[in-house]
């Protein structure tokens, strides 16, 4: 193994590293990760956050003070290389191939077995930061940081939301109901108007989905999720969400980012 | 009936369920979630408390911390109400300046569970607000903010909420939260008597109204109590009620 790279030996020899810890061996190949469709976000620059006049014109729509928006402020602009974007969030079927594999712990919402076959096309929730981590070592892949996923999610203009500046309610799963018997979770493609610039799915609604930053122990969560019932809190700017890294709420997702090449 | 009281064995946790305003509904409480000098407070799990059942559904939970202080929680509940009177004593060798019991209500039930804050509730100069209309300090912990209340020091002043550093300046409320149900018609809050400070976290949609102890020496103990609400009635009428009760 002196000669190989850990990634490589773990490649060459078929055995995952989950958290830090050798904890299975297995002869088939990540398929379901490897193979899921990534989007390449080309390099170059784009806008993030809101500037202080938008910021106010949101907030007055939305009756919110407007220092509800001061996460967001000031807009830049940053320069980002190229970079790989899952198409849509990682689901309980790429997931479920991640703990075969692995040994990996299970989420509880899979028991009884018949719920994960219901829901095998869904996103994956209830996981926290390393559970996100360990899959995305897992695909030899990695968390995208909180720029590259709004860059996904607004184009190099800075959209409002995914796919345009106005908001359409059928392009996402949310919760605009008055009853706790709103909708819930969705496929990770039954809403293909929510598409980004770059045909990224998904992005806005559903579930939070875990970025590389900021550092720990409480990271960022961005995109709201079929809970979140306020339009300033869908759209791709809005970052009143994070989460305690060991926090694995029903509402906290994930996909994974990679480098080009 | 009153409302029935769960403790979890050797923990600062309790359940709440059989909550006839909100049927089918389980809540949590860390209680306490923090308790002590507010400069130098003990976390939950830095003490395994003791649980002793009483009558009529009532608890009392004991802990002692060698040279820093004991506790003597006790948790009543009622119909749509659970007191909790919280009685600590100083034990160590510092004056503390204002100490407090760090009370946690999650409030996760499905009907009124908000990580938004936008059925939060609020009470400055005079007028109820909703959370999101009131100024608010963003910190690396997005989802957290605390507030500053009537008559108390400002939060600046009490080392346990400036650490945080998410307390909007010059923005004091009365001493309680609330959290309106999705379908209008019901609530959940807690105030304290008296509150040193406000806090909530969108993350776990929880709100506190942290009981102040006052300034305490070496020795002294000092008293306060929270309640936590469940209640069907307007904010409005629950105000009324509220004021009623303690005032």
């Amino acid at each position: 193994m002196t000669d190989l790279t850990r990634r490589e030996w773990i490649k060459a020899t078929g055995t995952v590293a989950a958290a830090g810890v050798v904890v299975a061996r297995f002869s088939v190949p990540p398929a379901a990760a490897q193979e899921a469709e990534m989007i390449e976000i080309p390099a170059g620059k784009c806008l993030i956050g809101t500037t202080p006049e938008q910021a106010d014109e949101i907030a007055a729509e939305h009756g919110y003070h407007v220092t509800w928006l001061e996460g967001e402020m000031p807009q830049r602009e940053v320069d980002l290389p190229a970079f790989l974007m899952d198409k849509y969030p990682i689901t309980n079927r790429q997931y479920a191939e991640f703990c075969k594999a692995t040994g990996y712990k299970e989420p509880g919402y899979w028991r009884p077995r018949e719920t994960l076959e219901r829901l095998l096309d869904y996103p994956v929730i209830s996981v926290n930061r390393a559970d996100a981590l360990a899959y995305c070592e897992w695909a030899d892949k990695r968390l995208p940081t909180e720029d590259e996923w709004e860059k996904a999610a607004r184009g190099e203009e800075g959209l409002t939301f995914p796919w345009g500046n106005e908001f359409d309610p059928e392009a996402l799963r949310w919760n605009p109901e008055a009853t706790p018997a709103g909708p819930r979770i969705a496929p990770v493609d039954a809403h293909p108007k929510g598409a980004s610039p770059y045909g990224v799915m998904d992005m806005c609604g559903n579930v939070a989905e875990w970025c590389a930053d900021p550092p720990k122990p409480h990271g960022g969560l961005r995109g709201g999720c079929w809970m979140t019932s306020e339009v300033l809190n869908l759209r791709a700017a809005a970052r009143n969400m994070n989460g305690n890294d060991n926090n694995a709420a029903n509402f906290y997702g994930f996909r994974c980012a990679k480098e080009v090449g | 009936m009153p409302i029935t009281l769960t403790p979890v064995p050797k923990q600062m946790s309790v359940g709440a369920s059989d909550v006839p305003a909100f049927e089918n509904e389980r809540f949590h409480l860390g209680i306490p979630e923090s308790i002590g000098d507010a400069a130098r407070a003990i976390w939950f799990g830095s003490v395994e408390p003791k649980w002793e059942a009483l009558d009529d559904g009532a608890w009392l939970q004991t802990a002692r911390l060698e040279n820093e202080l004991s506790y003597a929680i006790t948790l009543t509940p009622y119909d749509d109400v659970i007191d909790i009177h919280v009685k600590l004593t100083n034990e160590s060798d510092r004056t503390w300046a204002n100490s407090l019991a760090f009370n946690c209500f999650n409030v996760g039930g499905p009907s009124v569970r908000d990580h938004e804050c936008v059925r939060h509730w609020c009470r400055v100069g005079g007028e109820f607000k909703r959370l999101v209309e009131v100024p608010r300090k963003f910190s690396r912990r997005a989802t957290i903010q605390l507030y500053s209340v009537e008559g108390q020091p400002p939060g600046s002043e009490i080392p346990f909420v400036h650490n945080f550093r998410a307390t909007p300046e010059e923005l004091d409320l009365e001493g309680w939260l609330a959290v309106v149900s999705r379908d209008g018609t019901r609530l959940v809050a807690t105030a304290s008597k008296p509150t040193l400070f406000l806090f909530q976290n969108m993350e776990y949609s929880c709100i506190h109204a942290a009981p102040s102890l006052g300034r305490l020496e070496p020795g002294e103990t000092g008293e306060a109590i929270n309640r936590i609400y469940f209640v069907e009635a307007s904010l409005a009428e629950w105000h009324l009620r509220m004021l009623t009760d303690w005032f």
